[in-house]
């Protein structure tokens, strides 16, 4: 493996919320202009659709400085038996026969099983009491002894006037992350970076968040330290689960990014502007998604969708069919936006079995029927200009392989155009056809997203080989890119590789990218 | 495409699980269907017209999530509302608390709102009776105490279904005949004077 070390600090560190307008007088052919932000394949062309936050340093920021101290905690920590109730073998069984009643036990997974123990990524969330609030496997009861070591160990460290981050032991890690009044811990198995796991638990904590607001977490809190918050989550753990399955299968996620379903540029402009009309005066953002892609989002004026945001707005209508009964009406807190308060989603199918669900967001809890009425003045205006039928057509075929783009050894790839925060990706060719296939290539997309953006020794390019593929990853100021290659590729192939992608793209760019996003 | 025209706001109330969805989804779309509990988010609205008479009626019908979550919003889910079917499970005494709950919510807050008292999962019942919690009779005195009506339905059978929402477009016709002789039903697209806007608006 080599790397280069970065030229400079990179410009999302000053993490402005506003983004910037990017005046580009020209959009050069060649694509070795892509490494300005603002020029490279899939910038829009007159403003982000996004609040200005390119990577997941933005996720992390906020616990950025704590890294340093972390290298502290790292090495073993003093209270190693409570340790062993985590992550030791024989402790956690003796733990469980003794506290936690049984017949708890049967109604999900024993909580003391091999099993149980075995499943490569844990998610724990708690209260700053101690009380569980949600586990990914098991119920929370049968773990809230477990639950109460964990905060426990949180509290020791705290006393000292330290933080507790991150435990690695036996080959397991245990990542911390306190965001009052909630704890949130992961116990991983994977080789994923501490960075990367706070990332995710980062991700759980805002998807709880939108679900009730911060400003209603601290009042429960604040009124009645030891509530029992599962009475408010209950019906939601669903979406904190596919949330985490999302984590480990979504290149979004990894990205900070949304992709696009690919279009003709000219459907995608009548679709956006046909949004663009139908608006109402409390209405803030119109989100046209195809599964999980995004087909158009248009704005009002002077007001940012973070990607975060959006990514959890996808969790919602993904993780539930809920909303193909009729046009569901919800309140939403979409906590990079403002943590404080509820909007209100009209979020509805347009037709029965449809891939293609409209979101209208609104800030009045009262607009239902004013929605209503905008999504039907939409699709008239859709069927008018007949571009429904193109964008049906358009569904057919949601992804492209990665055959069309012509270059030999080349199996899958990640694009992300970092200025309009969209990525592209090929279909999972057929060596990548099952789910534990699609999850090891993710793991290895990872590996590599974490070791580029490395909190102290951040690299611009890496090339490595694996027994089953070679593997680049390059990024600059204006892209992100991965590539896999098959084992026979080689480091030149790779380089030269790059170029011809990069081509490609801008060639295809106004199809797989949102380039004039529309406002109101 | 035209604005819905709904002329009597429906709301379905009831704890989570009792089988709200499963009542609209029979009787608006003839299905049952099985799989995963797939519980509401927010609320879900649908418009079904029903034929009473000469006439056809749209019903406007909200189906709420029934969850504590969302329990600071349900206000604007029944606000106006001509009629609340307020349900519970035949096989589940707790969900009768609940019901128990919601009357005295509507009778504090929408005395105009009619109210149907509906017994869910009939079949699960007649298949085995020792599976119910509530007896008829109790729920049927429980009805009458509040001036409501009393069903028991199966969403999976289809049983007495069709018979609630044709009773509760019955009684929407005749006392909207009592209370107007004009035409009572709202164009949506004219939101500005439409009835939900005026009767969402004076909180
Ligand atoms: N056997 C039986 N099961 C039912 C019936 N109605 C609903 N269910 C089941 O009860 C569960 C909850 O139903 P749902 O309609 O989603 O409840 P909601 O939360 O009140 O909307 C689902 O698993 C349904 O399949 C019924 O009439 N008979
Ligand atoms: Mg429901």
């Amino acid at each position: 493996m080599d790397a280069e070390a970065p030229r400079a600090a990179v410009s999302w560190e000053n993490g402005t919320l506003a983004p910037v307008d990017h005046l580009r007088s020209d959009r050069a052919d060649s694509p070795t202009p892509g490494l300005v932000e603002g020029t490279e394949p899939g910038a829009g062309q007159k403003s982000a659709m996004f609040v200005r936050a390119q990577s997941f340093e933005d996720l992390t920021a906020e616990s950025e400085e704590l890294i340093q101290r972390e290298a502290q905690l790292d090495k073993p920590i003093e209270s190693a038996e409570e340790l062993e109730v985590l992550v030791g073998e024989k402790s956690i069984e003796e733990q469980h026969n003794n506290d936690v009643a049984s017949e708890n036990r049967t109604k999900e997974e024993d909580v003391s099983s091999e099993a149980w123990r075995s499943h490569r990524k844990h998610v724990f969330v708690l209260s700053e009491a101690g009380k569980p609030i949600y586990s990914r496997y098991g119920t929370e009861e049968a773990l809230s002894s477990t639950m109460g070591v964990m905060m426990a160990l949180v509290s020791f460290v705290e006393a000292e006037k330290n933080i507790i981050r991150s435990i690695h032991a036996d080959g397991c890690k245990v990542v911390f992350l306190a965001k009052s009044p909630l704890v949130l811990v992961g116990v991983s198995r994977t080789c994923q970076s501490d960075k990367e796991l706070l990332r995710e638990l980062q991700y759980i904590y805002y998807q709880i968040v939108s679900l009730l607001t911060l400003t209603q977490l601290n009042h429960i809190f604040q009124h009645k330290q030891n509530y029992d918050l599962r009475r408010l989550l209950a019906g939601s753990e669903y979406l904190t689960d596919n949330l985490l399955h999302r984590l480990d299968r979504d290149p979004g996620l990894l990205l900070s990014a949304v992709t696009c379903l690919p279009l003709p540029s000219s459907t995608r402009d009548v679709v956006s502007s046909s949004l663009q009309a139908a608006k109402a005066k409390n209405l803030v953002f119109s989100i046209l998604l195809a599964g999980d892609r995004l087909v158009t989002l248009v704005r009002k004026k002077d007001q940012f969708l973070h990607h975060i945001d959006l990514n959890l707005v996808f969790n919602l209508v993904g993780s539930s069919s809920s909303f193909r009964e009729g046009e569901g009406w919800t309140p939403i807190c979409l906590p990079k936006f403002n943590t404080a308060g509820f909007f209100h989603a009209h979020i509805s199918y347009l037709e029965p079995a449809s891939d293609l669900c409209l979101i209208l967001v609104s800030t009045d809890r009262e607009d239902f029927f004013n929605m209503s009425d905008c999504k039907q003045r939409f699709l008239e205006r859709l069927n008018k200009r007949s571009a429904y039928q193109s964008l049906k057509e358009a569904l057919k075929c949601p992804s492209y392989s990665v055959e069309q783009v012509g270059i030999p050894e080349l199996r899958h790839f990640l694009y992300k155009s970092k200025s309009s925060g969209l990525y592209t990706s090929p279909a999972y060719p057929v060596v990548y056809q099952t789910d534990e296939e699609q999850e090891r290539l993710m793991g290895l997309y990872q590996d590599l997203h974490s070791r580029l953006h490395h909190p102290t020794r951040p690299l611009r390019s890496l090339y490595r080989c694996t027994e089953s593929e070679n593997l680049m990853a390059w990024v600059t100021s204006g892209f992100e890119l991965y590539l896999c290659f098959s084992p026979l590729g080689t480091k030149a192939l790779a380089v030269s590789a790059v170029t011809k992608l990069l081509k490609w793209i801008r060639k295809e760019e106004d199809r797989l990218f949102i380039l004039s996003p529309l406002t109101y | 495409m035209s604005a819905i025209r709904v002329d009597a706001k429906v709301v379905m109330l009831g704890k989570e699980s009792v089988g709200k969805t499963s009542l609209v989804e029979r009787y608006v779309h003839h299905r049952f269907l099985v799989g995963p509990y797939q519980n509401t988010i927010g609320a879900a609205f649908v418009a079904k017209p029903i034929q009473v008479g000469e006439k056809v009626i749209t019903l406007g019908i909200w189906d709420t999530a029934g969850s504590e979550r969302y329990e600071a919003m349900s206000r604007i889910y029944y606000r106006g509302a001509r009629a609340a079917i307020v349900c519970y499970d035949l096989t589940d005494s707790s969900s009768f608390q609940r019901a128990r709950f919601w009357v005295k919510e509507l009778q504090n807050c929408e005395e105009h709102c009619k109210i149907y008292l509906c017994g869910t999962k009939n079949d699960l019942v007649s298949g085995d009776r020792s599976l119910r919690q509530i007896d008829y009779h109790d729920a049927q005195d429980f009805a009458e105490e509040i001036g409501a009506q009393h069903f028991e339905t199966s969403s999976k059978t289809g049983n007495n279904v069709d018979e609630l929402f044709q009773k509760v477009a019955e009684d929407y016709n005749s006392s909207a005949f009592e209370y107007m002789t004009e035409e009572t039903s709202v164009d949506l697209g004219q939101k500005k004077d439409s009835y939900f806007y005026s009767c969402c608006h004076n909180n």
